[in-house]
């Protein structure tokens, strides 16, 4: 049997997981984690098979699609892009998960964490495998809510309750976004099909939407004003929902919150998977992207900006995860900016920005579960309570330093010498280059520029604070068990070598997604119907160029060394309350008190409340003055019901002759 | 004629009489097989149906037709029978008269199946007869329960008068038209339009068939007898035997008697309002939930009623695939109240209402599965999205706004809201109220039939498509001649 039958699976088995974590966890030692392990191990399996399969003939895509109801689908689709996202996404939650048997040993309710988590994997993986926006976004809603019940997990800490309520609320203003251009794309290829479409055609799977691309563009609408084309219109709705799931600027708000959840939540759902999502829709809907006008200069301006704006906020955070959460933004700032790159390189933009997701997903989950091994052994996550936890935990601290070079991107120009995210953020920076040499806007570049030197800054600042010089406090500490090691160290080796292992056949590989036997789209006929030049070829950028990411980033290494390392200057001074630049990067931009505190809160809140109540009283009485008279005609009407039975056979014949003589009186009327 | 026509009506024929005579010879803790035996036949009887769903055929000259509406009931009939079987296996456990109960619920379906299949007054009359004699007895299988007797003797007795008046009708007809055929009714009914007689006519078969469907107000009946038999038998007699009623009266009247159109929908639109009323005003204040249940099914009755007046292709198949629909989540209520009485039973043998809603308290602790199945239920009963309920009263009340019947539509709108009311307070009690009772092991048999009914309301309600299909050709067998 061939391997790309059981593609199905993927998803089934960790939803199959849930079910039977949720029902017999408890019974099992260790909350049943054995369960999801296994199932998650042999999704990992037919994924790599599937993977492996399609590497050698990456035409032959996977796609089965049923008929759901009318003219929608449900359907899986494993093509490049899907292949190396399922493989990504199974192989890092199959090791989170045996990270966590160690990490959530001590917890309350084990087997609730993991049939949720199980649940999350199974959801996003039906993400990953849908072939149509509408299975896509219901997918999408599923791992927002599995998000809500995880970063919530430990509910009974208002902080935790809070966080998952913001998550939710947050997300849901890209998610209504993102539904809304659902529907504007429904609407459009309904009309094209003049409301009959034949039997086997499912409107709103990528196909059928991809070869309506030209059609869609030709669709104006008037907003504000001004003339907007459909394709741009759906397309930045579309953006809409990335930006809320994959906390873009100015919806990042949530990301850093959610890091109440435990910290294996936050390396699996805000770090390697979840948060990508909105990365991989844009990357999914790509041919439509990159013919709209504009969108995808949107796209590469918020990424760009991102990048830097949370750069900035990661270097004053004093918690060991709001930095992670932060350079969490940052770097999907960059995979953004990736994607809008698109505008200059086409195509592959999209194997560029998966690539840097992939191997983020690796360094990151492993910035995380050190964090985690750290929180695990000395209980608390203020970075200014820890310093020289390298003696006591020195696994950690390697893998954590081998993690910090690796988002830095430490590598050598011109060779393939380098860690993962060299490859990966170098090609994005780069190709941010091109774009402004195509476009003439060089502020995505400088951005990405100026926020790789940040990066490097705050991922070192946190590397000396934590882990050398001498404890500031007296924390007993011990390193991890191997549960927790073992999965340190696979991650630690993925976050060195995956990047040079791949690098030339990954990008090659993934941007061939959107020609195959499913879809077959002309990336440059498009381009030029969104009215970008597409470079022909890279490559041959100044050496500047080439060198100036790592020069930045080991600028960054040197600062920070001199700064936490041999503490040549005395950061108290700066660091204070009266330092207004300090003030407002660590009240991260006042967005917080002015998005949540006041106008979330005070001006929608308060009035939604106002209102509500209000119309709420008015309906309370209606419904209660019509309940009221229901159930007092209910008692009433139970007095009919005797329970003699001539009484009951005299209904029957005097109903049968009042009917008689109703019908007739009501004949004779009409 | 091709016997394979009839091969579902054989295998329960023979599957009932081979129950029957195994029961004879076997001692009463070995009976449990009479209930394996009987599902096993139902399960084959329904591979045959399923397997001639398209087909179409007349036998025994022209007096039975086999066509979509008649597989599509028969389908519906052997659903319920497939839960009534499965659940019966734990009710009877223990019973000496374990083979009596399967084989009068068998022959209650072949009853029922006739009926869906009949192209003759006679042939609809005796199916009736047979499902009725068969369901009178079921009602009172707990002979030394004085509450389950008397459900019996009103069934009976009410059933019997309502018998005569459906025969009083029928002899109208046949004295006007000169056939009992439904066809050959159809071609000559003309004679009884604006005659007296065919309005008496109208209105005595109505009331002959309003008492399965229990319409109001020939349902006095049903509240007594469900509350009264034992819960697996009203799910036979609620889910099961009131489909007999519709599909007796949408052949009878919108085939055979559509001539007469006017006179009877306007009667069953009268009835259908009131019906649909009653049901859900006086189930509000119950505190024993197959009472409840039992009002509930009163409205949906009413509900199913709207098809008969509103007489659209789209309103008919929507009509017919509530019917299924209503199959699936009253018996599965029913059967649900059925595990909770077994569990208050075993625990204090004499109590003397089982079925109180203070026995459904914390049950979504107590009994897990159940708890959870009934949510499932209730919800498909009021109509919540995803479900069977939601997608059968959609097609059901936009088909009624479509033909512009909106005063209609909006009244069962209403009452659909107020039906929320009782059965969200079956919600609360399972997983609001407190309790200090203990986790209970609940019985496999329910387990298993509470479990197919759910993934059916479930699966309805989600990939509705092929269903719908059937249902809508199922009503194009009844407009066909329109």
């Amino acid at each position: 049997m061939a391997v790309e039958n059981l593609a199905f699976l993927i998803p089934v088995l960790p939803a199959l997981a849930f079910v039977l974590t949720f029902f017999l966890g408890k019974k099992l030692p260790n909350g049943g984690s054995i369960i999801p392990i296994t199932a998650i191990a042999i999704s990992f399996v037919i994924s790599l098979l599937i993977t492996l399969k399609l590497l050698a003939n990456p035409e032959e895509v996977v796609s089965q699609s049923y008929s759901w109801f009318a003219m929608l689908n449900i359907g899986i689709l494993v093509d490049p892009l899907a292949a190396v996202m399922l493989t990504m996404v199974t192989f890092a939650s199959l090791l989170i998960h045996i990270y966590s048997t160690g990490y959530m040993s001590h917890d309350k309710a084990p087997s609730r964490y993991f049939a949720e988590t199980a649940l999350f994997t199974a959801s996003m993986l039906g993400l990953i495998l849908s072939d149509n926006i509408l299975q896509l976004f219901i997918c999408w809603e599923l791992v927002g809510v599995c998000s809500y019940l995880l970063i919530g997990f430990w509910f009974e800490k208002p902080s935790a309750a809070t966080a998952a309520k913001k998550a939710f609320l947050t997300t849901r203003i890209g998610d209504v976004m993102f539904l809304t251009g659902i529907i504007v794309l429904f609407a459009d290829l309904y009309k094209m099909f003049n409301g009959t479409i034949p039997d086997g055609v499912f409107i709103l799977r990528f196909d059928e939407i991809f070869a309506h691309i030209p059609e869609i563009a030709a669709i104006n609408s008037t907003i504000l004003g001004m003339e907007v084309s459909h394709i741009t219109l759906i397309t930045l709705l579309f953006f809409g929902g990335a930006v809320g799931k994959s906390g873009q600027f100015p919806l990042h708000v949530w990301l850093p919150d959610a890091m109440e959840g435990p910290t294996t939540v936050s390396a699996l759902i805000h770090a390697a998977t979840m948060v990508t999502a909105g990365v991989y829709l844009v990357a999914r809907t790509f041919p439509m992207f990159i013919a709209a006008p504009d969108s995808l200069m949107v796209v590469a301006y918020v990424g760009a900006f991102t990048a830097l704006f949370a750069g900035t906020m990661g270097i004053v955070m004093n918690d060991l995860k709001r930095v992670l959460a932060y350079s969490t933004v940052s770097q999907l700032g960059y995979m953004m900016l990736g994607l809008g790159v698109g505008a200059a390189v086409g195509a592959e933009a999209v194997g560029i920005s998966i690539f840097h997701l992939v191997n983020h997903a690796f360094f990151k989950a492993l910035l995380f579960l050190c964090a985690g091994s750290v929180i695990h052994a000395v209980g608390t996550h203020d970075m200014r309570q820890l310093g020289g936890v390298a003696k006591v935990m020195p696994i950690t601290a390697a893998t954590m330093i081998i993690a910090s070079l690796a988002l830095t991107g430490m590598g050598i120009p011109g060779t393939s010498i380098g860690t993962s995210g060299f490859f990966s953020k170098d090609a994005i920076i780069e190709s941010a280059y091109l774009f402004g040499e195509s476009t003439g806007t060089w502020l995505p570049y400088l951005f990405s520029i100026a926020a790789a030197l940040l990066t490097s800054l705050y991922i070192f600042r946190l590397v000396f604070m934590t882990f050398y010089g001498k404890p500031r406090t007296d924390y007993g500490g011990h390193e991890s068990p191997a549960s927790m090691t073992i999965p340190l160290s696979i991650f630690a080796l993925l976050a060195l070598i995956f990047g040079g292992l791949t690098a030339e056949k990954f990008n090659t590989f993934v941007s061939e997604t959107f020609v195959n036997n499913f879809v077959h789209v002309d990336i440059h006929e498009l381009a030029t119907l969104g009215g970008y030049h597409l470079v022909e070829h890279a490559g041959h950028e100044p050496l500047l160029v080439l060198w100036m990411p790592l020069i930045v980033a080991l600028a960054g290494l040197v600062i920070a060394y001199l700064v936490y390392g041999l503490k040549i200057v005395n950061m108290d001074s700066l660091v204070s309350r009266n330092n207004p630049i300090y003030k407002l990067l660590y009240n991260r931009y006042y967005q917080n008190s002015i998005f949540t505190n006041f106008v979330s809160v005070k001006v929608i809140y308060e009035g939604f409340a106002f209102a509500g109540r209000a119309v709420d009283r008015g309906f309370d009485w209606t419904v209660k003055w019509f309940s009221d008279l229901a159930i007092e005609s209910g008692e009433s009407l139970r007095q009919f019901q005797t329970g003699a039975v001539q009484n009951y056979a005299t209904a029957v014949i005097t109903g049968v002759s009042l009917l008689v003589i109703l019908v007739k009186v009501v004949m004779e009327v009409l | 004629m091709d016997l394979m026509l009839f091969a579902p009506e054989i295998s329960l024929v023979v599957t009932g009489l081979a129950v029957l005579l195994i029961g004879l010879f076997i001692p009463t803790d070995s009976k449990k097989i009479l209930g394996y035996l009987a599902a096993l036949g139902v399960l084959v009887a329904l591979f045959f149906t399923v397997s001639s769903l398209g087909t179409e055929a007349t036998a025994f000259n022209d007096t039975v037709s086999i066509d979509a509406l008649s597989q599509f009931f028969k389908i519906v009939f052997l659903v319920v029978a497939l839960l009534f079987t499965i659940s019966g296996i734990k009710y009877t456990e223990g019973n000496s008269h374990t083979e009596e109960f399967f084989t009068l619920g068998l022959f209650a379906t072949i009853g029922m199946m006739f009926v869906a299949s009949a192209n003759d007054l006679m042939v609809l009359f005796v199916g009736f007869e047979l499902a009725s004699l068969a369901t009178y007895a079921l009602a009172g299988f707990e002979k030394k329960n004085a509450k389950s007797l008397e459900a019996a003797m009103k069934y009976f007795i009410i059933g019997s008068l309502s018998a005569a008046l459906m025969l009083l009708g029928i002899s109208y007809v046949y004295g006007a038209t000169g056939t009992t055929s439904i066809p050959g009714i159809a071609a000559n009914a003309s004679v009884l339009v604006g005659s007296p007689m065919g309005l008496v006519a109208v209105v005595l078969l109505m009331a002959g068939f309003g008492f399965k469907i229990a319409l109001v107000p020939f349902h006095m009946w049903a509240p007594d007898t469900y509350q009264g038999s034992p819960s697996v038998v009203s799910a036979l007699l609620a889910a099961g035997s009131k489909k007999m009623g519709i599909v007796a009266a949408l052949k009878v009247f919108v085939v055979a008697l559509i001539a007469l159109q006017a006179e009877w929908q306007t009667a069953f639109a009268i009835l259908a309002v009131i019906t649909m009323t009653y049901g859900n005003m006086v189930a509000l204040k119950q505190t024993s939930v197959k009472r409840m249940l039992a009002y509930s099914s009163l409205a949906q009755a009413g509900y199913i009623t709207m098809a008969f007046v509103v007489l659209t292709p789209m309103a008919l198949g929507g009509g017919i695939f509530y019917a299924l629909s209503h199959g699936f989540m009253k018996a599965g209520a029913f059967i649900a109240t059925a595990a909770v009485t077994y569990m208050v039973l075993s625990e204090n043998k004499d109590s003397t209402d089982p079925d109180h809603i203070d026995n459904f308290r914390g049950l979504g602790k107590r009994m897990p599965v159940t708890a959870l199945s009934m949510t499932v239920f209730v919800f498909a009963l009021a109509g919540i999205p995803l479900t069977a309920g939601y997608m059968s009263k959609f097609i059901l009340f936009s088909s009624t706004i479509q033909s512009g019947f909106v005063w209609l539509a909006i009244i069962a709108i209403l009452n659909s809201a107020i039906s929320l009311g009782y059965y969200a307070k079956i919600v609360k009690y399972m997983y609001f109220l407190p309790t200090d009772s203990e986790k209970v092991s609940e019985p496999l048999p329910y387990t298993v039939a509470m479990i197919i009914a759910v993934i059916g309301v479930l699966a309805i309600g989600f990939w509705s498509e092929p269903v719908v299909y059937w249902a809508m050709e199922a009503a194009k067998v009844l407009v066909g001649g329109m």
